[in-house]
């Protein structure tokens, strides 16, 4: 009974962990989000996420059930890697005597792609890139090009030349945070949810 | 993209105020102390959504608009804002207008605003070392969860995947405007119309409320919006026009 409990919570624990990205933020932003906000909610701008607790299905994640969260892992064995699916079709069979600290298989590298949805400003389609059983990178195949402010305005050319400006270049690197114009993400998430759901 | 399973801290992501709410607290705490500080950081989020929120009918903020709720009754929090925004006005020649669209929308103060509150938060409960970013709206205190200060990305404005510039530091309000993700919503306030001259602006100071509506305030400009940015006290600025050119404080703290 102690050794199902503690593979639970292990389970839970790494479910969570599991889904956190560090790198490109936009995508880890939605890549955190995504395995617990299991219903899509279309309109969902606002979405409270105490409503997603409720969802049927819901991994057996029941510490976090409003959001996904990378903790301090312990040091008490936990199984190391599990998949990121967010359904609840991996019951309790508490599988505990081999996954305590092994690696998951890293053999099969995937490229798994999402459905596309249309947005009020263009189109969205994300990929994912699944090693084993993790996700290891999300990437958007498409994403709006920038509404109107495509338009550029002549009346600026004519009157700023861009003197003492300089040419906006790109920059990567490793980055905590990203400050943006506050986007709304749900086609993103859609997207990436069906990629998932697809891989796993 | 690596997947952080030794760093210290927790990390943790939800979708308010329409938009994702990311928290990542840098401390090596306890982890039911590091749950419990991000709980109330977001029960935090969630009721400034209840309360400011212009799409819920009965939040505060449409429930004074329509003039069922008086000044005088209004909540400390609402108060506090609406003065702000009354002095923000001011501070921007009227280019930050809470009334702009015709109605009470304090969004492009209370945001900021609320993240932080949030930030001053965790600082008096001594998790000195964090990071909230509200929608792109980002307060970071203290250092990474690597130990070196935070790396803020101000991400290039035709490319949603790519930074333009990265900023570093213990201790930055960076809030940015763009017209680039809901196309072109920031109002010139004394023309009804739409903005046009710049792509986003980045304002860079210590209040993220405060920093959000400067940046708003400089796109509503257009291009004069520069050189009122670089009049600005204690505060930095990055602005990138619609032909793709950059310019920005010779004190922001950029790094590589």
């Amino acid at each position: 009974m102690r050794r199902a409990l503690l593979a639970i919570t292990g389970l839970a624990a790494s479910t969570t962990a599991l889904v956190v990205f560090k790198g490109s933020p936009g995508t880890s932003q939605v890549a955190q989000n995504l395995p617990t906000a299991q219903p899509v909610n279309p309109s969902g701008a606002g979405t409270d996420p105490g409503a997603l607790a409720d969802a049927p299905g819901t991994d057996p994640a029941g510490g976090t059930p409003t959001s996904s969260e990378s903790a301090k892992p312990s040091t008490s064995p936990k199984p190391g890697k599990t998949t990121a699916r967010p359904s609840g079709t991996r019951t309790t069979k508490a599988p505990s005597a081999p996954r305590t600290t092994t690696k998951a298989p890293q053999s099969t590298t995937r490229r798994v792609t999402g459905n596309g949805f249309e947005n009020e400003y263009g189109y969205v389609q994300v990929q994912i890139v699944v090693s084993g059983n993790r996700i290891v990178e999300a990437v958007a195949l498409s994403l709006p090009s920038g509404g109107e402010s495509d338009i550029h305005s002549g009346d600026v050319r004519n009157r700023y030349d861009g003197r003492g400006g300089e040419v906006v270049q790109k920059q990567n690197g490793n980055l905590n945070t990203v400050s943006g114009a506050t986007e709304t993400s749900n086609s993103y998430k859609q997207s990436l949810r069906s990629a998932i759901e697809q891989a796993f | 993209m690596r997947a952080t399973l030794t760093r210290p801290g927790l990390c943790r992501v939800e979708q308010i105020m329409g938009t994702a709410i990311t928290l990542d607290l840098a401390d090596d705490l306890p982890l039911a102390t590091l749950r419990e500080l991000a709980d109330e950081v977001f029960a935090w989020m969630r009721e400034v959504d209840a309360r400011f929120s212009t799409y819920k009918p009965d939040s505060e903020v449409c429930r004074f608009d329509r003039g069922e709720v008086l000044l005088s009754e209004a909540s400390a929090d609402l108060r506090y804002v609406l003065e702000t925004c009354a002095d923000l006005w001011g501070a921007t020649d009227g280019f930050f207008d809470a009334y702009a669209t015709g109605r009470l929308d304090p969004s492009g103060y209370v945001k900021g605003w609320a993240a932080q509150v949030a930030s001053d938060r965790l600082v008096a409960a001594g998790a000195v070392n964090h990071c909230v970013n509200a929608g792109g709206d980002v307060r970071v205190r203290g250092l990474s969860p690597s130990g070196e200060p935070w790396r803020i990305g101000i991400r290039h404005p035709w490319d949603a995947m790519a930074a333009c510039l990265v900023l570093s530091g213990t201790d930055l309000a960076v809030a940015t405007s763009g017209v680039y993700e809901r196309g072109r919503h920031v109002l010139d306030p004394r023309r009804g119309a739409p903005a046009s001259g710049l792509r986003s602006v980045t304002v860079v100071g210590t209040d993220l409320g405060v920093a959000d509506a400067y940046a708003t305030a400089a796109l509503a400009m257009g291009t004069p919006g520069l050189n009122w940015l670089a009049r600005l006290d204690d505060h930095t600025h990055a602005a990138i026009t619609d032909n793709a050119r950059q310019h920005h404080s010779v004190d922001l703290p950029l790094t590589d």
